[in-house]
Formats: structure tokens, C-alpha cells, sequence
């Protein structure tokens, strides 16, 4: 575009200019220096504590799950008619919590919202972590969990196919592909990185390991081609699946004749959802993160501050996807469905119903305040409420819906045993343990990535190159 | 074989002299070519060519492969032995089943039956249909025998002193017992339950002729004293009343809860009277009472009373009757005996309108008054049937049984010291007495103390020698009346050690060891008696054939003795009637057997204590029923703990509020809270301390106490949300509605779908039920639980929701929380959709539909994903959420039904509709090359349906009875609206309330 220098104010391309993504001076050097440095020192003694505390928990938790392997489903609280609760509510929950990687390494990559490259990295990999998580439901939640393969079509001299009309057959296949390609997306960016610290370790294991990991990347203009190459393909892949995992996980419920589950606003409900519980994870995650290995220069407050913007917009989302699932319930005339919605604020669990509601849609509002969305204290108490109502909204969905659906005859309370919180216990110890191993071992940050942000790394910033 | 033309004999010149085939000789074309291949291509016809290009070498090379390959991926499958009958006994064909006529005997009640036997095992019972009483149908817990000749608790061998015996010793030991008490001057008590049988009746009679101070005692303590002491005051000796309901046009029940399931017949009479299709006009039920029974859930008008008050109202009514309606009283009887007219708490509309049925119906009318209601209205009951001139029941007189008092009586002689020998013989005083101390006290004061039974119970443990007995499905008997006798005959050889209990009492007629004039087994003694009052004399049929074509049937019919007609007393009577126990205190107590452990007896049948109770639908305990509104006032809530005290006597036990209740009256059921037997053990309070001295009146108690403790405990029930909230899941008329051609309000609803409909191409099974046939008494769920191995689960996973029964009888409430104008009872099973949402939400495809309409399911394919559950509207699907089968071992494991797969740990498992049967009837019918016939083909919850409430057929057929009860006016679907298509069509209840009274009172 060629503008008449002449006739602008003399500021005014420092005033386009974005905001700078990066606080104070940071040059390539020393952004190698801060990040690539981690996997080579010894970890502080926080870490070690950190470590013990999560490792427990995954301890109980599969305690928990061994224990249910040798009792059988009976170990756990659910009952008829709430054939699924912790199990699927899990499930949900943690397919939700990976969405935000997703969302924020390829949708907002394609949308070229630079901010997210400092981010991307600890993202994607909580979304790794997160459906690692989410998978080991479908798998234990199986009344005889040794023949849980039988869900995937491989042939067999029973000649016997699955059932592709069952949405849980599509929930397989959404939640195989979508690991499949986060992971890929996830280790294609790790490349450059892997091979920057292969280039600077000086311990012979590591440097053999590392060189295996770099798959012998050189940084060649060539690499750099195919690499960007790759990168945007697996973005513009990993897009459709950001979408399509949730929505295939809400035909779980959608496309059942449950009232409560029987919704068509569900795949949109719960695509929203997850990225607001996503993101929610994200900030605690960063928060501690920038705090505890010093990368405030990197994860700036304008990061946080964007992230709490979407959660904010999510939560907004949320109250309208309530709304309109109360106003179906009205509108419908459908006596079944009048009662469901009765039963999520004033029924059994109706306290659940507003743990959700307050957690989810009021508590959130608060990130109308930039103070809120630039506190600590703040933004986490925002992201833990998120995280807490994203979880009983599970609940309310599953819980609820099924303890009381059609015949009032066989209409029951359920209560968790000790194992079902054992489990969740659990999964959050594994989900914490593996985000611990990964600061220590790999890049939090694609130093790559962020070193096209710097200032002056992209040419038309700052100059009048037509 | 293609044509080959063969020449004529006369170019015979030029053939071979040697040939091997018409063709070869004649060398055509083919047979040169062949001759000159070495191999040929194919076996059997060288013209064909082999199909698909398979020659027969390869396919023997293919052959051998694959069953090389069959045979090593079998190498590693458990082994079992497998031992084929090198002698096969000649009854007994592997896969066939046999079924034995036999009787089974509950105290004073005798069940007709069929026993099934696999392999030689009883698996299965169901009525005797030779019978015309119980025409094909039986009592649940008759049904549950089964399970009782597998428990593992039964004692193996004869014990002495704790030490085994053999029963050489044993019986030696049981000799010098009674011996020495015949020495010492001493009474050789036998305290046994009813004797029915007439050939022990006459071993009794020979022990008391041979043995000196011989005292046998029959106790049975689930009986009603109070009835015994007002039929005595009525009719002057114990007598027995047996309704004939399908007489009874008018029906009126004083607390008697007649529909329980112990009584097929009543079901049966009761349920048949009500059909609209019937030709005599249908029965109309006015209950008065205190609890909620089965039978006040079915009733036209209800309306709860305290039953103290029964008396007076009955007589009340009797006064009415006079004064009003012109009836007569009975001789002996003055007006001035009777009090004023309508009792307070009955509205004016259900008075008249009872009056006014009653005085129109006169003999078809029915009086009928519950056994635990006290002998006052027991005898003003006897006098309005004797008013009404009732046809509709049957008085006779009754062979004494002795009542707490006379068992009082025996312990004050044990204590004194007068008797030297006790022999229990199927009865529990340790228990069943309620005083476990006095009981120790006076069975300490008898030297020598016996025990024959089963199942060692509390008793047993105060005495000596233990007699293990065999069950009844190992035992010979017989039993009267002499017009219609009928047969027990064992269907399996005693599993373990044991004698019957007959002929272990025969070994004491046998002083000297030795045989001489006493037969060699109660089994003789039973054809003996046969052959010499039973075998028409000068009878062209054998003996032995007569005997054996009397076993095959079960029954046998001889001349009918008409009922010597029994007298009212009249003035006696309205004198007893006056005497009912005073009300006042807090609450009125009554105390019935439990409608499913029954006495205790049944206390350690799984089964049973997991079939909920049809009214409060608890299981595995007896809560303590209270109106909603005492509870209320004390603050109590389902499950709360309360102290119950009455007459200085309390115990802890949990509530339930049961709505229909009469406010200031409690219930708690007899038999449970047994201290012996790894089932029976800690389930539910024992109430048989708190019932009354008083013959007249022991079962009900005024002036009793109670208290909440704050403690709280999970109820182990099946149902816990008994009102509709406005759905329209079970729909009720009355008969006026239906003769105007009314059709129920519930809406009609128009389905579209996108879905090609399922071809049936032979059969398309389907269901009827009848909603208003249906008394809700759980004789479906006891037999399906047998013929489907239907897993027994425990009270903790009940109170978790994870019972098992693939049929179960929901129970709904209509109106008022306090005082419901109605109850309708609704089996609920699968229902075998067309459209069946838990078929394609299977991910594996383990369950999906068969040509026949059958909604199947493949336990081996089945992972548990237990969405199938989830997403079915019935909730029917069950899931094994646990263990609950393969620590079965034998002998339990040896009550499984062989065809029906037993189920593991997280497998979904549901109805079949019997498939087992359907297979069955189909090969029979091709076997015989005849098409199916409708009604053939019996699922096991209708055969055990006394009221006879399921239909089962072929939707197909329009000729078929389901087809046309399917297409009834009544006919409706559950939750047709969601459009998955059941095959189940319901029939909508009816009522049949009297002009102008409002339902239910």
C-alpha cells in the first residue's frame, strides 16, 4: 500500500503498531538463555514438592482404578437409572479442558493473533495432557475394561462391525483423531526448539536423545519452508477438530432420548464450554508458570489479560447456551423437559444447578474490570469458579438429567464413593505430574515462535517498506 | 449328470474287455480324456465342475488346515470333564426336562405344584395345572423353594452334641431319648408345625398308641389366634374359612388382605371376576383397615379406620342391615345388641353406598375380616356372612392347632419337669415365641432335646441331637381333603445326609432296631395307606397303576363329602364381637407375617428377602409403616430409626410413611430380625416379642409408643417415587365408562419416523398386560427370577439401586398424599421396541433386534458401556455392576435354569421374553411339523401370574389372543409418544366404584 508519508501525523505509525508482546529487552540470545536454560539445570526444591504432591495424588488415583478393576463398576456410586456419572462427567470434562491448547495454537494462529505465541506451547501441551486424562475414562468406565478394543472396527473372524450409529463409536474416532493431531501439531512445533537445545547441551545423553527428537532439523531455509508448510496445514486440520470433538461428545447426549440431554444447542453448548473451561485452566497454569520460572517478560499481563477477555466472552456464551436450554424447556410444552429444568434449580441436586450457574456466568462478570482481569488474586478465583462450574455443569447435565427421567418409578439419588473422587484425585495428579515433567524437560515456550515477535524481527515493523 | 450318449449294443465288437464305467467301455469322449488324467477333479460327478474352483484336493487341504488351525486356537480354553452317562437313567434325556407333580405344604396351606427338573436338579415350579383349584398357578413362595433345597446352610449330616454322627447312631440316640422319658414316667413332646398329611396323622396316632406319654403339639405361629378364638365364639370349634371369590360379587375386607401372594386361588377367583370380557357382573371391593395392604390397593373404595374400631363398625353394619335394609338377624340375636348406626370416621356416601351393595348383593356378598384383626371382629364378621346367607366362602371345621397359650401351657410342663423328651420338628419356639429366656429356661429343664429341620435355627441350638431333614422336593407325602387328594413325591434324591422328618419318627416305632410290622419307609406307609383307602376296591386298574398315574397328575379326585353345615351362634357371637380391645394410647400396632419371609421360615431365601414388599417396595427388612401425617407430627422421615415400645416391651426400627395409612395405626411385619442362617442373619427386627398375650387379640397391640432416636439408615427399596406428577404412564377408567364406550383421555398420538420399518418375516412377539388384572402380588418377579437366574444382590446394592429382577411392579399413587383415592400396580420389563433407543446407541452392536420383534441382547459381546441403560425410557436394562455370580458354587449354583446363560461382573442383561421358551416351542412345533399354537409359547412371569395378566403371543397372527387383546379399547402404550415402537400394549385399569360413592371413600 503506498500512503503519502507526508500527510500523516509523524506518530502515527508508532500509534498502528501493536502493542510489543515481549517487556523490556528481550533479544534471541537471551530468549534461548531464559528458556532453553530450564531442562539443564537442576530443578528448585519446590518443584521436588510440587512433584511428590501430584505423583500422591495419581497414586490414589490408581489405586482408585485398580481397585475398581477388581471389584467391578459397583466400586463407584453409579446406580440405575445414573448408569453414568463421575466416569462420563470426567470424561467431559477433561476433553473440555484441552480445548483451549487447540483453540489457541491453531484457530487464533490462523487468525494471526500473535499474543498467542508465547502461550501456544504450555497450551498445546495441556491439551496433550488433558485428553490423556479424558481417555482413560471411556477405558475404565467399561463394565469389563479388557475388552474395550471391541470398539474399534478391526476385522475379526466373529465378523462382527461396530456399531456406527452409536455416537459412542463416534466419540472413538473424534477423540483418537483429535489426540493424533494435537500431538503431531504439538511435536512439529517442538522441532526447531529440540534442535536449538540439541545444539546447546553439552551432556552426551541428552545431546543423542535430543538429536533423535530434532529429526535432524538444521534450520535450512528449506526446513523452514516445508516446516511453515506443515505447521499451517495441521493448524487449519487441528481447527475442524477443535470444533468437531465437542460437538461429537455432545451427540453422546444430544442424540439420546434423555430429557435434559436431548438438545440441539448442544454441540455448540459444549464447544463454548470448553474452550471457557480451557482457558480458565490455562490462566492458573500461566499464572504459576510465569511466576515460578521467571517468564513475566515473555507471559505479559497483556496475555492474561486477553486470555481473561475470552473467558469473559465464554461466560457470556454460557449464560445465553443456560438460557436458551431453560427457555426450550418452556417453550417445548414437553412435561419431561419442564421437569428436568425444574430439577436443576430446585430438585435434589438443585444446589448444583446453582453452583453452576453462580460459577460459570455470575463469577465471571467480575472480568468486565480490567483490575480483575490484571489481578492475580482475581483472575485465578475467576478461573478455579470456572473450573469448579464447568465441572458440576457436567454434572448437572449427567447427573441430574438421569436420576430422574421418565418413569418416576425408577427414579433415584446417587452419591459418589470415595473411589469416584479417588479417581478425579487422580487424574488431576497425573495432569499436574505430567505438566511438572514437561517445564522441566522440554521448551515451555516456542522461543522459535516468540523470536518472531521480538521487535525488529518482522521486517515491516517500525519501517517504511512499502 | 450331464448326458452322455451311450451306444447301441450292437458296436459291441470293438470294446475292452475289462471296463470300470458304462463309459469307458464305450470309450466316449469324456471317459478318454479322463482315463487320461492320473487325478480326477472332482470326487463325485467328473461331468460337474468342482464350484468356485475348489478342487477336492484343495478342499481337503483347506479342511485340514483350518482344523489344524481350529484346534490350536483351542488349546488354551479351560478345560473341563465332561463325563457322559455310561448308563443313562431312563428317565433322564440331557437337554430334556422332566416335571414331577408334587405338594407343597405352609402351615395349614397346601400349594399343588409342578417341579421342573434339568439333569436330575429341580430348577423350576409352577402350579399344578391337573389342579382346578390352582389351575397352573402358584404362591412366590412356593415359587422360591427352589432356591431353599440349594441353600448351603442346610445341615449335611445328624449331629449328637456337636459331633457328627451317623444316622444309625443318631436314630439310636433319638430311641434311648424317648425311652428313657417313657421309663421315667415322663412326656415325649413333639412340637411340630400343622400336620396336613393323613398318613402321618396316623404315624402320630401309632407313636401315641406305642409310646407312653407321647404328646405331639401342632404350633403354627404365623396363624391367627385371634381368628381360632372368634370362630370358636362363633361356631364353637377351630374352624377354617376359605373365600370363594369368584362368587363374590360384593366384597368387603376388614383388614384382610386376601391378595397378598401367599393365595393363588383368591388371585386367581378375585382378579378373573374382574375381567370385563367375564359374563357374571365384575366384583366391586370395599376395604376398611388400618394399614395399607395389597389388598386395600386394589379396593373400589378404601377408606382407613383404626382396627379396633372393625368390631364396632361390623356390627354397625349388621345393626343397619336390620333396621334399614330388612336383612334378619340370626336367632338368638336382639336388636338392642347391637350398637348405633355409622361409625364417625366412615363418610356418610361410602356407608350407604356399602349398605346398599351389601343388602342388594346378600349371598354374593363376602364379609371378610383380616387374620391379625382381633377375635371381636372376627366373630361380628361370622355374623353379617351369616345375615348375608353369603355362598361365596366355605366354613369348615379345622384339626386343632395349638396357639401361643397352649405353648405357654408345654413350657410350664418343661419346667416342671414333666417332660423327659422334646423333639421340634419344623418349628422355631426359640424364635417364633418371641422369649428367648423363658424358651432356654424350660428346654434346660428337659433332659433329653431333638431337632429335625433343615436349616439349624435359633432352637436348634438348644438342643442335642440334630436331625437334618430332607426339603420337600426329597420327600414322599400325601395329603386330603378326600375329594381332591393330592400327592408330594420327590424330584431329586436327598442331596446330603438327611431322613424325612416322617421317617425319622418311624425309627421309634421300632423299638429293637428291628422291622418286624412297621413298614420299611414313610414311602410305604403312604402307598399302604393309599392302597387301602384311596385304590377303589374291585378296581380293574392295579394297584400299582392307579398309584403311579395319581403321581403323574399330583391330584387325585374322590367322592366329595358335601360341608356338614356350621351353625352361628348367634348371641355368643355378637357377645365375643363386643369385646374388642379397648382403643386409646398413641397407636394402634398390628403385626402380620411378613407377606414374603412369612413366619421367619423363609428368612434365608435371597429370593425372597430381595422381592420387594409389594406395598412399601422395601426389601431385606421390616420397616415400620406409619401414616404420613404421624409422621409428620413426630417429625420422621423414610429411614429414620424410632424406639417402638408397647407394653414395656421396645425395639429400634427404621419407618416408612405409607401413604393410605390410618393416621394413629403402625405396622411391622413378623419374621425377620433371625439370628441364625448367613442370609437370614441381622435383616430387619424381630416382632414377635411385641405381640400380646391375649389370644384374642395378640397381633394387634393398643398403647403402643413412638419415638424418633435422630438415627437415620438407607432404606434397601426398589421404588422410591410413588406419585405420577401428571404423566400418563398408567391409565384407569371405571366399567361405566367402558360399557359407554368411553375412551381414557390419555392422548392419542400420531409417530412419523424416517426409518423403513423391520420386516418379521415368521413371528413378531408381543405382550399384553393387564393393568387392571394385575394385583401387583410379585409372582412375575419370583418366577422370572428362577427361570432366568436372575441374581440375588444383598440389601447394600438394593439401597444403591443395583437390584436385578428384570421384572418389577411399579407402584403409583393417584391424589391425596394421606389418604390416596387410588393405587395402580404396573409391571414394568422390557418392553422390546421396534424402534429401540438402546439398539443404536450400542457401540459394539451388542444389542440389536431379531427377525421375531425380540429386542436381544449378546452378553458375550457386551462391553458395559451401560449406555444402552441410559438412554432406555423404562429403565429396565440391568447392569452387573458387580460379582454377582461366579462365586456361586454348588449347591446354589446347581438352581440355575441350564438354558438361559449365567451372567458376569459388568455385562447389561435384561428381558428376553423367556427367548429359552420361544426356542423351545419353536422345536417342538417343527419336530411335530405343525405350526406354532397360540399360547403355546408361555413366558415364565406369565405362567407365574395368578391373576393371569400377561398375555404372550404372536402379534402376527390377528388371530392370536394378544393380537386381539393388543387391539382392546383399554389398549395402550407407555410412553408412546417417544416413538420407539413397544411391543408391550397395557390394558388400562379399572375401577368399579358404586354409584354415586365417591372412590375410595
Amino acid at each position: 500500500m503506498q500512503v503519502d508519508a507526508a500527510t500523516l501525523p509523524g506518530d502515527l505509525p508508532e500509534r498502528l503498531r501493536e502493542p510489543a508482546l515481549t517487556e523490556g529487552l528481550v533479544t534471541a540470545g537471551g530468549l534461548d538463555d531464559q528458556v532453553l536454560a530450564f531442562p539443564e539445570t537442576r530443578p528448585p526444591k519446590q518443584w521436588y514438592i510440587a512433584l511428590a504432591i501430584t505423583l500422591s495424588a495419581l497414586g490414589i488415583g490408581l489405586g482408585c482404578i485398580g481397585y475398581t478393576f477388581f471389584k467391578g463398576i459397583g466400586a463407584w456410586g453409579n446406580n440405575s437409572p445414573v448408569f453414568w456419572a463421575f466416569d462420563i462427567i470426567n470424561f467431559v470434562f477433561w476433553i473440555g479442558i484441552g480445548h483451549a491448547g487447540t483453540l489457541i495454537s491453531a484457530i487464533l494462529f490462523l487468525f494471526r493473533k500473535r499474543w498467542r505465541n508465547a502461550i501456544a506451547r504450555f497450551a498445546e501441551a495441556m491439551t496433550i495432557f488433558a485428553v490423556l486424562c479424558a481417555v482413560i475414562f471411556p477405558l475404565i468406565h467399561v463394565g469389563r475394561p479388557w475388552l474395550a478394543f471391541w470398539l474399534f472396527p478391526y476385522p475379526n473372524q466373529r465378523a462382527i462391525w461396530t456399531n456406527f450409529r452409536s455416537p459412542l463409536l463416534w466419540d472413538v474416532f473424534a477423540v483418537n483423531t483429535y489426540f493424533s493431531v494435537s500431538a503431531m501439531f504439538w511435536y512439529l512445533g517442538l522441532i526447531p526448539d529440540i534442535a536449538s537445545m540439541r545444539d546447546r547441551t553439552t551432556s552426551k545423553v541428552r545431546k543423542v536423545i535430543y538429536t533423535a527428537l530434532s529429526l535432524g532439523w538444521r534450520g535450512a531455509a528449506s526446513h523452514w519452508r516445508h516446516y511453515e508448510k506443515a505447521y499451517l496445514l495441521l493448524a487449519g486440520l487441528a481447527t475442524g477438530l477443535v470444533l468437531s470433538v465437542h460437538s461429537v461428545v455432545s451427540f453422546d447426549f444430544a442424540t439420546s432420548v434423555v430429557p435434559g440431554w436431548h438438545m440441539t444447542i448442544f454441540p455448540p453448548y459444549f464447544v463454548a464450554g470448553a474452550i471457557f473451561a480451557g482457558f480458565a485452566m490455562v490462566v492458573i497454569v500461566m499464572v504459576v508458570v510465569r511466576e515460578s520460572m521467571q517468564l513475566k517478560n515473555l507471559i505479559t499481563t497483556r496475555h492474561l489479560e486477553v486470555m481473561n477477555k475470552v473467558i469473559l466472552g465464554m461466560a457470556c456464551l454460557m449464560g445465553y447456551s443456560y438460557f436458551m436450554e431453560g427457555f426450550t424447556a418452556w417453550y417445548s410444552m414437553n412435561e419431561y423437559l419442564h421437569h428436568g429444568f425444574k430439577n436443576i434449580i430446585s430438585g435434589t441436586y438443585g444446589w448444583a444447578g446453582w453452583l453452576t450457574i453462580s460459577c460459570n456466568i455470575l463469577i465471571p462478570q467480575l472480568l468486565w474490570f480490567r483490575r480483575c482481569r490484571t489481578s492475580y488474586f482475581w483472575m485465578i478465583l475467576v478461573a478455579i469458579a470456572v473450573t469448579v462450574g464447568m465441572w458440576f455443569e457436567r454434572f448437572v447435565i449427567i447427573v441430574i438429567s438421569l436420576h430422574q427421567d421418565f418413569l418416576p418409578s425408577a427414579w433415584r439419588v446417587y452419591k459418589p464413593t470415595v473411589y469416584d473422587f479417588g479417581i478425579l484425585l487422580g487424574t488431576f495428579g497425573l495432569f499436574f505430574t505430567l505438566v511438572l515433567i514437561f517445564a522441566r524437560v522440554l521448551p515451555v515456550i516456542a522461543t522459535t515462535e516468540v523470536k518472531g515477535i521480538l521487535p525488529g524481527a518482522q521486517p515491516e515493523h517500525g519501517g517504511h517498506h512499502g | 449328470m450331464a448326458e452322455h450318449p451311450i451306444p447301441s449294443p450292437d458296436t459291441q465288437e470293438d470294446l475292452p474287455r475289462f471296463w470300470r464305467t458304462l463309459e469307458e467301455r464305450h470309450e466316449t469322449p469324456e471317459a478318454r480324456r479322463l482315463a487320461e488324467d492320473e487325478f480326477l477333479p472332482a470326487a463325485l460327478d467328473p461331468a460337474d465342475p468342482p464350484p468356485s474352483g475348489i478342487s477336492r484336493r484343495n478342499f481337503l487341504g483347506l479342511v485340514g488346515a483350518a482344523t489344524a488351525v481350529a484346534a490350536s486356537t483351542a488349546c488354551d480354553r479351560p478345560q473341563g470333564k465332561v463325563v457322559p452317562y455310561t448308563r443313562r437313567p431312563s428317565e433322564i434325556i440331557p437337554g430334556v426336562a422332566n416335571h414331577y407333580a408334587s405338594t407343597f405344604q405352609e402351615g395349614t396351606r397346601l400349594y399343588p405344584v409342578l417341579v421342573k427338573t434339568r439333569e436330575g436338579r429341580p430348577i423350576h415350579i409352577t402350579g399344578n395345572d391337573e389342579h382346578p383349584g390352582v389351575r397352573g398357578k402358584t404362591s412366590p413362595r412356593a415359587l422360591a423353594e427352589i432356591i431353599r433345597l440349594y441353600d448351603p446352610d442346610r445341615l449335611k449330616a445328624p449331629q449328637a452334641d456337636g459331633k457328627a454322627v451317623d444316622w444309625s447312631g443318631a436314630q439310636r440316640r433319638l430311641m434311648e431319648g424317648v425311652q428313657a422319658a417313657v421309663k421315667a414316667g415322663q412326656q415325649t413332646l413333639l412340637l411340630s408345625g400343622a400336620v396336613l398329611s393323613p398318613t402321618a396323622k396316623n404315624l402320630l396316632a401309632d407313636l401315641k398308641k406305642a409310646l407312653p406319654g407321647f404328646l405331639p403339639i401342632a404350633w403354627e405361629p404365623a396363624e391367627s389366634e385371634s381368628a381360632r378364638e372368634g370362630g370358636m365364639a362363633a361356631y364353637g370349634t377351630q374352624v377354617s374359612i376359605r373365600p370363594l371369590l369368584d362368587k363374590a360379587r360384593v366384597i368387603l375386607s376388614l383388614g384382610a388382605d386376601f391378595l397378598q401372594g401367599a393365595d393363588p386361588e383368591a388371585i386367581r377367583a378375585f382378579a378373573g371376576r374382574r375381567k370385563p370380557e367375564g359374563q357374571a357382573p365384575p366384583n366391586r371391593l370395599w376395604v376398611l383397615e388400618g394399614p395399607m395392604t395389597l389388598t386395600g390397593s386394589n379396593a373400589d373404595h378404601r377408606c382407613p379406620v383404626k382396627p379396633s374400631r372393625l368390631g364396632a363398625i361390623a356390627l354397625g353394619l349388621a345393626r343397619e342391615l336390620v333396621v334399614r335394609k330388612g336383612l334378619a338377624l340370626p336367632a338368638g340375636v336382639s336388636i338392642a345388641d347391637l350398637p348405633e348406626g355409622r361409625p364417625a370416621e366412615i363418610p356418610a356416601p361410602t356407608w350407604e353406598g356399602l349398605l346398599a351393595d351389601l343388602a342388594s348383593a346378600k349371598k354374593e356378598a363376602l364379609v371378610l375380616c383380616g387374620p391379625e384383626m382381633p377375635a371381636a371382629s372376627h366373630a361380628a364378621v361370622h355374623l353379617l356372612n351369616a345375615m348375608l346367607g353369603s355362598e361365596a366362602l366355605e366354613i369348615r371345621r379345622q384339626d386343632p392347632l395349638a396357639g401361643r397359650k397352649e405353648i405357654r401351657a408345654a413350657l410350664e410342663a418343661m419346667k416342671a419337669g414333666r417332660v423327659g423328651a422334646l423333639i421340634l420338628w419344623g418349628v422355631n419356639p426359640a424364635y417364633a415365641l418371641g422369649d428367648r429366656d423363658a424358651w432356654s429356661a424350660a428346654a434346660a429343664k428337659v433332659p433329653f432335646r431333638a431337632w429335625i429341620g433343615q436349616i439349624p435355627d435359633e432352637s436348634a441350638a438348644t438342643c442335642q441331637l440334630l436331625l437334618p431333614e430332607n426339603h420337600w422336593l426329597e420327600s414322599w407325602n400325601d395329603f386330603g381333603p378326600e375329594e381332591l387328594s393330592t400327592l408330594q413325591q420327590p424330584a431329586v434324591a436327598p442331596l446330603y445326609d438327611t431322613r424325612q422328618g416322617e421317617d425319622i419318627l418311624l425309627g421309634l416305632l421300632r423299638p429293637g432296631g428291628g422291622g418286624d410290622t412297621v413298614p420299611a419307609d414313610y414311602h410305604q406307609l403312604v402307598r399302604d395307606r393309599w392302597r387301602r383307602e384311596c385304590h377303589p376296591a374291585g378296581s380293574p386298574v392295579p394297584f400299582d397303576r392307579f398309584f403311579e398315574a395319581a403321581l403323574h397328575d399330583g391330584v387325585l379326585r374322590g367322592k366329595a363329602s358335601p360341608a356338614a353345615a356350621m351353625p352361628l351362634l348367634g348371641s355368643a357371637a355378637v357377645q365375643a364381637a363386643k369385646g374388642a380391645p379397648a382403643g386409646g394410647g398413641d397407636f394402634e400396632l398390628v403385626l402380620a407375617p411378613g407377606c414374603h419371609v412369612h413366619d421367619g421360615r423363609y428368612a434365608n431365601s435371597g429370593w425372597l428377602q430381595e422381592c420387594p414388599d409389594p406395598v412399601t417396595k422395601t426389601t431385606w427388612g421390616n420397616p415400620l409403616s406409619l401414616a404420613v401425617s404421624d409422621a409428620r407430627r413426630l417429625g420422621l422421615k423414610d429411614g429414620d430409626v424410632a424406639t417402638l415400645s408397647v407394653a414395656g416391651r421396645s425395639l429400634r426400627v427404621p419407618v416408612v410413611l405409607q401413604p393410605g395409612q390410618a393416621s394413629g395405626v403402625l405396622s411391622l411385619a413378623l419374621g425377620y430380625g433371625r439370628e441364625t442362617g448367613s442370609t437370614a442373619r441381622g435383616v430387619g427386627v424381630n416382632a414377635f416379642p411385641l405381640l400380646g398375650p391375649d389370644a384374642a387379640s395378640p397381633n394387634l397391640r393398643t398403647g403402643a409408643k413412638l419415638e424418633s432416636t435422630g438415627k437415620h439408615v438407607e432404606l434397601a427399596r426398589t421404588q422410591a417415587h410413588f406419585r405420577l406428577d401428571g404423566r400418563d404412564i398408567v391409565r384407569s377408567q371405571t366399567f361405566a365408562d367402558l360399557a359407554h364406550g368411553g375412551e381414557h383421555k390419555g392422548h392419542h398420538v400420531e409417530l412419523h419416523t424416517l426409518y423403513p420399518d423391520q420386516e418379521f418375516p415368521d413371528h413378531k412377539w408381543g405382550m399384553v398386560i393387564d393393568l387392571n388384572a394385575c394385583v401387583g402380588c410379585s409372582g412375575c418377579v419370583l418366577a422370572c427370577q428362577s427361570e432366568n437366574n436372575i441374581p440375588v444382590v444383598g440389601p447394600e446394592q438394593v439401597a444403591k439401586g443395583r437390584e436385578m429382577h428384570w421384572i418389577r411392579i411399579d407402584r403409583y399413587y393417584e391424589g391425596d398424599e394421606e389418604n390416596p383415592s387410588g393405587t395402580v400396580h404396573q409391571p414394568m420389563l422390557c418392553q422390546h421396541c421396534d424402534h429401540a433407543p438402546c439398539e443404536n446407541v450400542c457401540p459394539v452392536n451388542a444389542t440389536n433386534h431379531s427377525p421375531d420383534g425380540l429386542n436381544q441382547m449378546a452378553y458375550n459381546r457386551c462391553v458395559g458401556t451401560r449406555y444402552c441403560a441410559n438412554n432406555c425410557p423404562y429403565k429396565v436394562r440391568r447392569f452387573n455392576f458387580l460379582e454377582y455370580t461366579a462365586d456361586k458354587t454348588e449347591p446354589e449354583s446347581l438352581a440355575y435354569n441350564p438354558e438361559v446363560t449365567v451372567r458376569p461382573r459388568g455385562v447389561m442383561e435384561k428381558c428376553t421374553f423367556c427367548v429359552q421358551r420361544i426356542q423351545d416351542g419353536k422345536v417342538r412345533a417343527k419336530g411335530e411339523d405343525r405350526p406354532l399354537r397360540d399360547g403355546e409359547i408361555v413366558p415364565a412371569c406369565a405362567a407365574g401370574c395368578p391373576a393371569e395378566a400377561i398375555v404372550f403371543g404372536d402379534l402376527k397372527d390377528p388371530k392370536s389372543r394378544v393380537s386381539r387383546l393388543a387391539a382392546d379399547r383399554r389398549g395402550y402404550k407407555v410412553l408412546e409418544e417417544l416413538g420407539a415402537r413397544p411391543a408391550i400394549t397395557y390394558l388400562a385399569d379399572l375401577r368399579n366404584p358404586a354409584q354415586g360413592g365417591h372412590h375410595a371413600g
